[in-house]
């Protein structure tokens, strides 16, 4: 008799007696700080929380944070828009100069942050799919706005990586070893979610403030999404529905208003609200604004090469762009509010604007042939800048030259948010001719890579070329 | 459902049992006050007290218990004393058994006193429910006593520990006062790191290892969940290694457990104690570091070799700091003596049904730090033991209260300060204000923002246990232990705005923690002892029910108008980030043990346990754990007995078993939503599992233990391996599954084996002199046995398999490029980069061995005792990063390191030398850890005036340490800027009447 059968059997033996089990005696009352995800889908207000709670944690998820490892400081770096002020920052420096390490920390948290935000937009489909006792019209409104995130985090990820693996569910176990499906497939998905969003949403604001998404945001993104597909017909079609909903948007004439919390120029924002903190300012404005005094803060500037872009009666140059001479560095001054505890909130991080749909409408229209309504479209923003209408000063103006005019202006109205310059680059290839003077720059640099972390857990996971 | 009610009957039969022992207790208490024995009459008596050979003994005490009489015997051994019959006489010398005779009718007595050599094996060991000899025992369990741990000034037993046990391995949790240390009873078992903690049992009741939760600089560590007991009211604390020994324990005992046993009554001597020291702590060393000149020359040596110009925003120490200054930043940031003081007393008393002990604490420690800050410390503790006149009916109370109160500076990165540039300005203005403006001109931020913060956490810890037993028939005894605990830590973050830069527009701020820990636990027991023949039985049968519930609540003030207001939450503009929780862990078992021997030469010991646990599944509650320990004592063999009789003990033991390890996280099998920081949301805070279970661990264990002439020596010896499967962790996870890890069980298995050794001596016994040694080194291997498919799992990068846990994946370093000057490495597979592929070389972070070699010398009324620490292990240190604008230590030379540079390629070269095995060094240690030296006044002196005791006494730690490693503490060989140990040196003075 070997050890340990005489182990088991001695077990056995003396447990004879008490061989019973003691359920009752082990069972616990649920923790008072969580509720089970079935609770959550019960009731109405504790669905709506979820929802909340997604709107919460974006302003905490780095790549929508508008801090360090998000979209709108990443890709601004990549892009000729941003550089970083102290080089010796190898993890940021990677971005400016393209030589991203595939275990770069800013990476994996962009990376990271966007499928936790994916994570918590499922389990939420999930949970009002399996619920029966939410008011339905509820159900289809949380449904369409956690669709609407979930759409958005994918629009990042395939813009900035590529071929992505494709979550749609919260089962672990199946999607630890997800492979990467293609752009087309990931474009599917985030076209069917925004239709879906579209129509079920309401056109009004579910809490009253712009930090929920309503029909126009679905409809904006929409827009965008068709824009990058080359879907000219319908981009135009989608940027119209924002655009001619004047009751709610407008084109503000102060620029200085266009960042307020709820100015009647944003059609989606994200509040700092959702940092549960003492601050109130966006990380936007911390990032990019640099202190009159105390510039030690800084850490981001412009590009030297936007300024001189700037048309010398462009007001955006003044109150849009800020300088500091004891840096000696251009720096984005759209936030006013860099450091503040104040509250209520003054400002908060601004997703979608109407700006942009103009500039989506013409950038389409143009496509289209329809140069005069493009043009038209394009003096919306060139005259809140201040600067003279296209339509009067050159009415004939070409395709090709009306493309640049565009793309001139969308740098101009849209730097700093978003990486909206190096997705505009990407799209329209523009990266050799920008980077191809940088003797780091490969044409592989449009993407960046998959984190190394990743493929290690995750075999299935190839990496990009060129990392 | 049968199976429920069988249980609750047994449940309520336990009951009934239990208040019928307390009536019991309370009609046995009233009896035994009712019958006083009073005698008159004094007579002389007279006798010889001899050795066990014959010869007679001068020089030894007579004297009678609880009262200041006594004498001392003659050249020839006689004495002669006058007694009640009701008194006893105690007869007591220098290395024999003191021995008590009841008077009574006797005129004449003569004492044999036995040699105190013998004790050793004698000596009960608590292996938590039962008790066993050391000579009998079948497992494997370390012990230290009161002695060893009393007088050392530190404010957590476990810290006296170091160097003292064999297999046990603990690391000091840093210099500020309060912080836990880690200890580590035969290595890491489990993937998780907070799976890695002992099972803690104080006075039979458990209480949660894992330090506790904190926001201040003690937040790395945690709080030392018995910093709020008194080390000098511990009578012993032992820790159980083996299966045999821990099986008992089931599911918490996989990484051994530690017992501490306080002082009562029963063993103590009667009367008050009193003792106190005082003494200063330090920091006994610094690092070697640059001074000015040689710093500056480096600097201005990168910007060359670079070829990059120096200006003032990228080599401010060159062009705006003042090139003559310097300061010693090591000297700012720790060289402050903290001052120790301690004061203990204790009263014990009582007669021979009834005792007790009551006893007080005080402790306070300052901090080497700047600023004005302090730990404090009070505690209080009772222990009571009553017993029926016939002796069948006893009651045990202990209580153990401790209050402690840490002030903290609040932020304070001692680690950025001992390198920055040593010509850089000062921290604060001669206002005392943090000096902005000149670290402004340099574009950075002053290294001491939130200087003026302070942490106040304030803890209380309340532990109290009940035992009571009766013998219900000869050799049956049933009995139950009631513990009750209760732990809360009230902690208060203060943030002033002046510790803040002015641009950032600070508020004053506040930040609240508050955390309880509540336990309850009963457990019933009965008993049996029986002999047959030759055969000696010992049966126990038990059960636990246990519930723990730990709350915390944790917010934030702030916008107070004044920093007098800061932490007057009325006063402050909003309250934000409240949060509050509460978990809750129950626990319920059956446990048992055999213990058999026959003839007391061959030795059986069964023991097991079935567990449940709340932290499971509801389908994964349940798991048996056993083991089995043998014994043979050789030496009682009647062919050894008439051929080796110097072999005083020869015994082989063995043992085999299971243990569980369900340490781990509550609730963690629901899938549940939490409240996101911001108000008003809800969110998924993780991935669920609800099948998740035990992690197992199996314990082997062979050992030899010898002792010669008459256990002047004894030589033990054990080897073990320890194998933990079934590895219950966070599994990590890709982040497209939402979150990084999951619990789930593991198919993998981590071996831990070794070989330990003990040995003790005492080389010298006379009357006058008497020199004991004693020696524990342990050889400790920890391979990751088994990880089928870690290729695809998250830990590729971090273990593997045939390497120890402890590892760090490294590149192979090829020299300094001569082209470039920088460090270069094998790129392995090729590819022109270097990443994870290339990192073939495996650094084991794994001690070699380590252990301890105690001397103790008594001359006359002279005692000195001295402990070596040891340790073979290797280290790190990689401060030599010359050319940035950081100070590096001043063995940069540039053969061995590359040249000077502030480069982007510079630093990453340097970053991935700190991957490879360029840095490392040797981090062995030989450590005087502890030295004491105490002198007695003479007793003859001293009973005149009615002392019993007086000594005083001077204690010195960490007086010495012998090492090549030039970091701050070899202890801590891989973090070169951490400080674990201060030295310390105290002296005082014990006085007992």
């Amino acid at each position: 008799m070997n050890i340990k059968t005489l182990i088991n059997r001695t077990l056995f033996l003396l447990f004879l007696a008490s061989n019973y089990s003691c359920e009752k005696l082990v069972e616990i009352d649920s923790p008072t700080d969580k509720l089970v995800r079935e609770v959550v889908f019960n009731n109405d207000q504790t669905a709506i929380s979820a929802m909340d709670g997604i709107y919460n944690e974006l302003f905490q998820a780095d790549f929508s944070s508008g801090s360090r490892s998000s979209v709108t400081v990443l890709a601004g770096l990549s892009s000729d828009n941003v550089q970083y002020l102290n080089s010796g920052n190898i993890n940021m420096m990677q971005f400016q100069e393209h030589e991203i390490d595939p275990s770069n920390p800013g990476n994996l948290q962009l990376w990271t942050s966007a499928y936790n935000i994916i994570y918590l937009c499922n389990s939420l489909i999930e949970g009002l799919e399996n619920s029966s006792s939410i008011d339905a019209e509820l159900q289809q409104q949380l449904e369409g706005e956690a669709r609407f995130v979930r759409a958005f985090s994918y629009f990042q990820l395939v813009n900035l990586y590529g071929d992505v693996p494709l979550i749609l569910n919260t089962d672990y176990r199946e999607n630890a070893l997800k492979t990467r499906v293609e752009v087309d497939e990931i474009y599917n998905l985030i076209e069917e979610d925004l239709l879906i969003s579209s129509e079920t949403l309401s056109s009004s604001y579910r809490n009253g403030e712009r930090t929920s998404v309503n029909k126009f945001g679905a409809n904006a993104l929409l827009a965008r999404v068709y824009l990058y597909q080359e879907d000219w017909q319908k981009a135009e079609d989608y940027s119209s529905q924002v655009i001619n909903e004047t009751a709610t948007y407008e084109i503000l004439d102060n620029l200085d208003d266009v960042f307020l919390a709820n100015s009647r120029e944003a059609i989606w924002q994200i509040s700092p609200i959702g940092g549960g903190g003492i601050a109130s300012n966006t990380n936007d404005g911390s990032m990019f604004i640099i202190d009159p005094f105390f510039s030690f803060f800084a850490t981001l500037k412009l590009d030297a090469s936007i300024i001189p872009e700037f048309n010398e009666s462009d007001i955006r140059r003044q109150n849009w762009v800020g300088y500091n001479s004891s840096k000696d560095a251009f720096f984005s001054h759209k936030y006013k509010i860099d450091a503040s505890s104040e509250f209520p909130i003054k400002e908060y991080s601004m997703v979608l604007r109407l700006a942009e749909q103009y500039l989506i409408r013409a950038e389409a229209r143009a496509n289209l042939g329809k140069i005069n309504d493009a043009l038209n479209d394009l003096d919306v923003i060139r005259k809140r800048a201040g600067l003279p209408a296209l339509t009067e000063i050159t009415p004939g103006i070409a395709e090709e030259e009306l493309m640049e005019k565009i793309f001139r202006q969308r740098r101009l109205e849209l730097f700093t948010e978003w990486g909206h310059r190096w997705f505009d680059l990407k799209r329209t290839d523009r990266t050799t001719n920008v980077f191809g003077n940088n003797p780091t720059w490969q044409n592989t640099d449009i993407l960046y890579p998959i984190p190394a972390e990743e493929i290690s857990k995750n075999p299935n996971l190839i990496q990009n070329d060129g990392y | 459902m049968k199976n429920f009610y069988k249980r609750g009957m047994l449940i309520i039969m336990f009951l009934l049992a239990m208040a019928l022992l307390v009536m019991l207790a309370m009609g046995q208490a009233k009896a035994a006050t009712l019958s006083p024995t009073i005698y008159f009459y004094q007579q002389e008596i007279t006798g010889k007290v001899s050795e066990p050979k014959g010869k007679p003994l001068e020089g030894v005490t007579v004297f009678i218990k609880n009262k200041r009489v006594g004498e001392v015997t003659a050249a020839d051994g006689s004495y002669a004393i006058q007694a009640s019959p009701g008194d006893t006489l105690i007869f007591s010398f220098i290395g024999f058994k003191s021995q008590e005779v009841a008077v009574g009718n006797q005129s004449t007595i003569n004492v044999v006193l036995n040699e105190d050599i013998a004790s050793l094996n004698e000596v009960l060991i608590n292996a938590g429910y039962y008790t066993v000899k050391r000579r009998e025992r079948t497992g494997n369990i370390s012990r230290v006593t009161a002695e060893e741990i009393d007088k050392q000034p530190v404010i957590s037993p476990l810290q006296a520990l170091q160097g003292r046990m064999a297999g046990v391995q603990i690391t000091s949790g840093g210099t500020n006062p309060g912080a836990a240390s880690t200890i580590q009873i035969r290595g890491v078992n489990s993937l998780r790191s907070e799976g890695n903690y002992p099972l803690y049992i104080i006075d039979g009741v458990p209480i949660s290892s894992i330090p506790v939760e904190s926001n201040s600089l003690l937040g790395n560590s945690g709080l030392d969940p018995l910093n709020n007991l008194n080390p000098a009211n511990i009578e012993s604390i032992e820790v159980l290694k083996d299966a045999d020994a821990t099986a008992i324990y089931g599911s918490r005992g996989a990484n051994g457990v530690v017992l501490i046993t306080t002082k009562t009554g029963l063993k103590s001597s009667k009367g008050l104690e009193m003792r106190a020291y005082t003494g200063i702590s330090y920091v006994p060393g610094k690092m070697d570091l640059l001074e000015t000149p040689r710093y500056l020359e480096l600097r201005k040596a990168a910007y060359e070799n670079d070829g990059i110009e120096p200006n003032a925003s990228n080599a401010y120490d060159l062009l705006v700091w003042d090139q003559q200054r310097y300061t010693d930043w090591q000297e700012y940031a720790f060289g402050k003596n903290a001052e120790v003081t301690n004061a203990n007393l204790a009263f014990t008393g009582g007669k021979d049904l009834t005792s007790f002990r009551v006893g007080g604490s005080w402790f306070s420690q300052g901090t080497v730090y700047p600023g004005d800050y302090n730990y404090r410390k009070l505690t209080g503790n009772l222990s009571l033991n009553h017993s029926s006149q016939n002796k069948k009916l006893n009651l045990q109370v202990s209580l153990n209260y401790g209050l402690d109160k840490n002030q903290l500076t609040g932020d304070l990165n001692v680690g950025a300060l001992n390198f920055l540039p040593p010509n850089a300005p000062a921290l604060l203005n001669d206002d005392d204000s943090l000096n902005w403006t000149e670290w402004a001109e340099a574009g950075i931020k002053n290294p001491l923002e939130g200087f003026f913060n302070s942490n106040d956490i304030q803890t209380n810890n309340f532990i109290t246990n009940a035992g009571i037993s009766y013998e219900i028939a000869k050799g049956l005894t049933l009995k139950s232990s009631l513990g009750y605990t209760r732990y809360d830590s009230d902690e208060f973050w203060k943030l002033p705005a002046r510790s803040y830069n002015p641009a950032g527009n600070p508020i004053n701020r506040s930040v609240h923690l508050n955390s309880v820990r509540k336990s309850w636990i009963v457990e019933p027991q009965l008993v049996y002892n029986v002999r047959f023949g030759k055969l000696n039985m010992d049966l126990l049968l038990g059960g636990t029910i246990q519930e723990n519930t730990n709350s915390r609540q944790s917010l934030q003030g702030i916008g107070y108008a004044s920093e007098a207001l800061i932490g007057n939450l009325a006063a402050a503009e909003s309250i934000l980030n409240a949060q509050n929780s509460t978990v809750e862990y129950r626990y319920a078992a059956l446990f048992s043990r055999l213990g058999l021997n026959w003839d007391k030469k061959y030795y059986l010991n069964l023991t097991g346990r079935r567990d449940g646990s709340s932290r499971f599944g509801p389908n994964k509650r349940f798991a048996n754990f056993g083991a089995i320990g043998t014994a043979w004592i050789f030496s009682e063999e009647s062919f050894m007995k008439d051929h080796l009789n110097f072999l005083s003990l020869g015994k082989l033991r063995a043992s085999y078993g299971s243990t569980g390890n369900d340490q781990i996280g509550d609730y963690g099998y629901l899938d549940a939503y939490g409240a996101t920081r911001g108000p008003g949301g809800l969110f998924p805070t993780g991935l669920a599992n609800p099948d998740y279970s035990w992690e197992i661990n199996k314990k082997l264990e062979v050992g030899l233990e010898l002792a010669f002439w008459n256990n002047r020596v004894n030589l033990g010896g054990s080897w073990y391996q320890n194998r933990s499967s079934n590895q219950l962790v966070g599994y990590t996870l890709p982040a497209i599954t939402g979150f990084g890890s999951v619990q789930a069980n593991l198919p993998a298995t981590v071996e831990n084996r070794g070989t330990e050794i003990e040995f003790s001596s005492i080389n010298i016994d006379n009357l006058n002199f008497k020199w004991q040694t004693s020696l524990n080194i342990s050889f400790p291997k920890n391979e990751l046995v088994r990880y089928p498919g870690i290729e695809e799992s998250s830990y590729a990068n971090t273990y593997r398999v045939g390497e120890p846990l402890n590892i760090s994946l490294n590149y192979n370093y090829t020299g300094i490029d001569p082209e470039s000057g920088y460090y270069s490495f094998q790129d392995v597979n090729g590819d022109s980069r270097l990443d994870y592929q290339d990192r073939i070389i495996v650094e084991d972070r794994t001690s070699e061995f380590f252990g301890g070699l105690n001397n103790s010398l008594s001359y006359q009324n002279f005692h000195l005792q001295f402990l070596w620490q040891f340790v073979r292990q290797n280290g790190k240190l990689i401060y030599y990063n010359a050319g940035r604008p950081v100070n590096i230590l001043s063995g940069y030379n540039t053969d061995d390191f590359q040249q000077p540079t502030q480069s982007y390629q510079g630093a990453l070269a340097y970053s991935n030398a700190i991957n490879s095995s360029l840095f490392t060094s040797d981090g062995s240690f030989l450590r005087l850890k502890t030295l004491s030296l105490s002198y007695d006044l003479p007793k003859q002196f001293l009973q005149r005036i009615g002392i019993n005791k007086f000594q005083l006494f001077f204690n010195g730690q960490n007086l010495w340490t012998i090492t090549s490693y030039k970091g701050m503490d070899p202890e801590n060989s891989y973090d070169g800027n951490f400080i674990g140990n201060l030295r310390s040196l105290t002296a005082g003075a014990q006085v007992n009447f």
